[in-house]
Parts: structure tokens; sequence; C-alpha cells
């Protein structure tokens, strides 16, 4: 089958502001004329994308960057005011809390209503329920009123709904989030075996990690336009790298038209070899570019810090008189190698710093996520070198 | 090898996908009109016999209102109360429907906003549960009215069913149009109270047409709704269930009225998602 998935072209989607009392009245005469809004606002704008099948996606983008408003473009349940959505197999959507289920309804009363609206044919729902509602696994509280069930348990419901129909899309909305430690590996394994019989999968999230694990392909909103759409690791290093950004810009008296002109130091393709995770005792070599826009050498400051952000080790250029090498007149290269990492297993964070020449102003920050992997009992988060002495070091001495 | 074919079968099945919509449309329809009934009586001990004790308090309040205090006069045959019960009850179907269905989107904001399906939907089922509860009383006062020694002829039921279908269609446009209005104008449905009201009273249902002033006569003739009445009670007080051409006006009427509100709908519905 040649023909995407999913195609995307060009999809806008305005919203109407109402500004006063008579403002409905407005609105829905322009409506009714065929006309759009006459003041609204953009959620989204030229997005354009294309999914095959097997090919998964997550969607990031911070709060009100129009992330559930293109999921639901795409579930069908609004029509965008831009652009066409090409939509090639059954879609399965699992939109927000409790996705269309009825408060005064059992669980049970429910999964019908589900099945009505997914268009299951009775017969058919008498067979899925069962399956349904062992992978809810509410027990007894299936027969309860949804109103009576805790948020977790509406999203075990409607994640049991939306996947049993087999769908060639699954869309989930931040759903993940909610369900207990032992549903999310639930869902987050069946997504793996979905993922592995060829299901695709549109994915929206706040956590990086389940889009790396999920999603070969990311897209990230900012405020309704397409930011940045490709693999999965380098959209999701850069949305990182932006909110580092945006928090330092907060921290910095640094003015953010300031930041954003090419007239500072500013780290560049900043890079991490091996990438994103490594086995401890490895060699962690850490690489990019940094920019000067006066064409004076900067100082590069790299460090370590755990993901909670305590600091467990920084080194800077100038401490140890390096010259840069200088690949272009405004910009000059760095690299540094890390020999067999003594970092314990955990999360941990890697950043670089761009410095003015003389090492005083700090100017650009870029961080990119780092995974020790490994197996040891030791605590903290640095091996140190060490050497007991006075004893054998194999057992405790045996009491006498 | 056969579970090859049998994957393969749905993926091939673009062509019937016209008619997946219309299957998955009656099924979400079927369980929109239960959702419609149940909820509508859910929580009352004797659930649906409501439905039916409802006429027929109703017509004994009215028995006792016309009947015993006001003393009225007959008309040919039928007593007061059958002239006005033949009239009264499709009437207070079309009201329930409107004011039922007029607020009847909101009730469903959940599932517009997460998922599609056509929203009229919701404005049919709500009609349909209004019209069907109230038909089932409408024959049930008939029959205790006939039981009563009522001259009713049920043969006019032969005509009264098609007025029923038409009003119906009728009634579905006008709601159509008032549901899609109030999602965004929360008026509408405040409005529509007196308005039903007034036209209650301009109507020839609690009397006769031949008792208005000659002048007046044509105006208030002119109501579509005074029509049905006057044919509901040639079909079933004077047993006449015969065709005239002044139904297949109403036919077209009804079907201008169902068309308009439609078109409505489908314009302003799209935006439901951002209002309900």
């Amino acid at each position: 089958m040649n023909a995407p998935l999913l195609g995307l072209a060009g999809v806008g989607k305005d919203y109407a502001k109402i500004e006063s009392r008579g403002g409905r009245l407005r609105l829905v005469w322009d409506l009714l004329r065929g006309r759009g809004a006459a003041s609204v606002f953009r959620a989204l704008d030229g997005v354009s994308f294309e999914l095959r099948r097997g090919q998964s996606l997550g969607v990031i983008g911070e709060n009100g960057a129009g992330k559930s408003t293109l999921l639901k473009i795409i579930a069908g349940v609004i029509q965008p005011t831009r652009g066409t959505v090409e939509v090639n197999g059954r879609v399965g959507a699992l939109l927000e809390l409790g996705s269309g289920f009825h408060p005064e309804y059992t669980g049970l009363a429910n999964i019908d209503l589900a099945a009505a609206l997914l268009g299951i044919a009775p017969a058919e729902i008498a067979s899925r329920r069962d399956e349904i509602i062992a992978f809810a696994d509410l027990g007894e509280h299936i027969h309860d009123p949804i109103k009576t069930y805790s948020s977790g348990m509406v999203v075990r419901l409607g994640f049991a709904v939306a996947t049993a129909l087999d769908p060639e899309i699954l869309i989930t909305d931040e759903v993940l989030a909610v369900g207990d430690e032992s549903f999310q590996k639930k869902c987050v394994a069946w997504m793996e075996r979905y993922l592995e019989g060829g299901g695709t999968l549109l994915l929206c999230s706040h956590s990086m990690y389940h889009v790396q694990k999920l999603c070969a392909h990311a897209l990230w909103l900012k405020d309704g336009k397409v930011a940045g759409y490709g693999q999965a690791a380098p959209v999701t290093q850069e949305y990182l790298a932006y909110h580092e950004e945006k928090t330092a810009a907060r921290r910095e008296p640094l003015p953010k038209a300031e930041l954003m002109s090419a007239r500072i130091y500013a780290i560049e393709h900043f890079t991490l070899s091996p990438e994103a995770t490594m086995d401890m005792g490895g060699d962690l070599v850490l690489s990019g570019e940094v920019h000067s826009p006066d064409g004076r050498m900067p100082v590069v400051l790299v460090g370590v810090v755990r993901a909670d952000g305590t600091p467990v080790y920084g080194v800077a250029t100038d401490m140890d008189g390096i010259s840069l090498a200088r690949v272009a007149e405004d910009r000059y290269a760095f690299e540094i190698v890390l020999p067999s990492i003594p970092l314990l297993p955990g999360k941990y964070e890697i950043r670089a710093h761009a410095l003015d020449p003389e090492g005083v102003r700090l100017f650009h920050t870029v961080a990119r996520p780092l995974v020790v992997t490994g197996v040891t009992r030791e605590m903290g988060f640095v091996r140190l070198p060490h050497r007991w002495g006075g004893g054998r070091s194999d057992r405790l001495p045996e009491p006498r | 090898m056969t579970e090859t074919l049998e994957r393969a079968a749905p993926a091939a099945a673009p062509a019937a996908l016209a008619s997946d919509a219309a299957r998955r449309h009656r099924a979400l329809f079927a369980n929109f009109f239960r959702r419609e009934l149940t909820t509508r009586y859910l929580g009352s001990i004797s659930g649906l016999a409501w439905a039916l004790l409802h006429p027929l308090a109703l017509l004994g309040v009215y028995h006792f209102v016309f009947t015993t205090v006001f003393r009225t006069g007959r008309f040919g045959d039928a007593s007061f109360l059958l002239f006005v019960a033949v009239a009264l009850w499709p009437w207070l179907a079309a009201q329930e429907a409107l004011q039922r269905a007029t607020v009847s989107i909101p009730g469903y904001g959940g599932l517009i906003r997460k998922v599609a399906f056509p929203h009229e939907l919701v404005v049919y089922a709500s009609v349909a549960a209004s019209l069907v509860l109230q038909f089932a009383g409408y024959v049930l006062v008939l029959i205790v009215l006939a039981v009563a020694g009522e001259p009713v002829h049920f043969v006019g039921l032969l005509l009264a069913v098609p007025l029923w279908l038409v009003m119906a269609v009728a009634v579905t446009g006008i709601a159509l149009l008032l549901a899609a209005l109030q999602v965004f104008i929360r008026d509408v449905e405040h409005i529509l109270m007196p308005v039903l009201m007034i036209l209650m009273y301009v109507t020839p249902i609690l009397y006769p047409l031949t008792l208005v002033p000659a002048g007046m006569r044509p105006w208030v003739a002119a109501n579509p709704f005074g029509w049905l009445v006057e044919r509901m009670r040639d079909a079933l007080i004077a047993g006449r269930p015969a065709l005239e051409w002044g139904d297949a006006v109403a036919v077209l009427v009804a079907a201008a009225l169902f068309a308009a509100g439609l078109a409505v709908f489908r314009r302003l519905s799209p935006h439901f998602e951002d209002f309900v």
C-alpha cells in the first residue's frame, strides 16, 4: 500500500474569539453566511506531515502549543479551518480523560456506547467485551457508574476500549501519565507489541522518555506551528535545549531578544557520543561548535549534573589552558573526551556553556540528557578510586 | 492461510466504508435513543411507567377542569374533553420535543469534544424519544376516552399516524435549528418557553376555529399547527381519514423545514466542540 496512512497538508485551525455579549450573535451570523469568525485565535497553522504504516510519531510541545487540537483534527473530532487531512485507516483515539464516557452509565454500558461510537457491530461487541473487561482489570467496579471511578480507573477503561478495535492508527493524548505504575507498564508493553505488529502510534506526551521509547519520529509544535520534525532523538533534544534556553533566559538578566540575535557567544551542534545512553565505565565524547560574533575565541565550560540538578563536575577551556580550533571566521570547534566515565548508573544531564573570552560572563547553555546504565550496589553518583586495607577483602572476619 | 485472508479482508474494504458509516450511525442513534429514554426516567422507581401515568393524570385534570368545573358543552357527539385531547397531545408532544431537543447538545458535550460522530444524531434521538413516548400516551388517552364512551374513531389513526410523522419531520427541522443556535446563544431556551406558550393559545387547541371572529379567522387558520390539529379532529372524531390536497402541501412544508434546519445545523455543528 503506497498511500500514506495519514497525510496532513497545511493544516490550520482557528478558534473564534468572543469579545463582547453580541459577539456570539455575530459569530453565528458569520458562520451561517459561510464566512469564518471575524476575530480568531490561531490554534494551529501550516502543519504538514505524512505518516506511513508502522511509522510512529510523538507530538511534543508546551502546554497550549496545539497538540490536542492537532490530535482532535486527526481523530476527526474537529474540522480544520485550512488545509487537508487524509486518513486511510481505522483510527482509535483516546483523547484526554474519560474519552466519550457517560458518567451515569456503568462501565459495561459505556463499553457498549464506545463500541457503537467506534462502529463495532452489536454481534461483535459480545466477544470484544470480555477482552476489554480483562484488559481494564477493574473487577466488580465494571458494574458501577463511571462517575464513581477514580481518574486512573477511567483511563484503564478508556485504554482498554481504544485498543480493542485493533486500530491502524492509535492516537493517545497524555494518558500514560494517569494510570498507576503497573498499568503504565501494561500500556507501554501493549504499545510495543502493537508497534512490533505493524501498528502506528500517534502519541502526545510531555515525557521525552516515552516519546523516545515508543516513537521513531517526533513533531515539535510551538505556538501552533511546527518547530521541529524528524527523528525522535534530535527533535526531543532540541526541544529540551529550547526549554533549557528558556529557563536560562529567565535566570540571566540578558534580554531574550539579545539572546536570540546572533550577537552572543552560543553553543551549536552540541553532541554526545554515545548519544543519550551509555554503560558505566565507557568513554564519553562531547563535541560541538561555539559561535563567536566578534571572532574572538570564547571559553567553553562543560559539566555533568545529576537529573535533579546537583553538579557533579565541571571544567572550562581556560582552566586547562586549552585553545579552541577555529573552523570559520565566527566559529570554533571543541571536543572533550571523558575516558572510562566513573558515573554510577542513573540519569544525568551533560551541559555545555559558552562564556566570553575572559571567562567571566555566561552567555549560552545547552544540555543533553544522559542515562548511564550498569548494575552495581555502590551508592552516591561517582565511583571514587578506592582500596580496602587491613584484612581480607572477600568476606567478614569470622567471629571467634 | 485462512488467517492471512481474514486479516486482509478489513484492509481491502474501503468501498464498504459508506455502508459501514450508515451502520455505525444507526447503531449510535439506537444507543442515544435508549439513553434518552432511560435518562429521562433514570432514578425514578417506576421507570417508564411514568411515561404512561403522566398522560392519564393530565387527562384526569382536564376532565376535572372542563367537564366538572366549566361544564363545557358538546361538539356534536364528542365531549369537549375529547375535542381538546385529540389536539392537545400532539401539541404537548411537539412542545416537549422542541424544549428537550433545544438543550440536548450540551448533554453530549463530553462526546462531542472527544469523539467524531454526526452531531445531528443527538437531536434526532432527543426528538424521537419525546415523540415516541408522547405518541404512546396519546394512544392510551384515546383508548381510555373510547372506553369511557366517547366516539373515538380508531380508523382515523390511518391518517393520524402519517400526520404525526409529518409533524415529526417538521419538529425535527425546527429542533435542529434551535439546538444549533442554543449552543452559541444560551437565550434560545428562555425565549422558546413564552413563544411556545403564546403559540399554544393562538392555535385552535382549546377552542374551535369557528368561535374565532371571522375577521381574524384567516390569521389563526394560517398557523400550520392549527391545520394539523384540524386534520387530527377530522380523522379521529369525525372518522374521515381521507387525504386532501392540503396534506401534500404539509408534507412539502415539513420537508422544507427539515432541510432548512439541517442546513443550519450542519453549518454550525463543526464549531460545537469549542462551545459545548
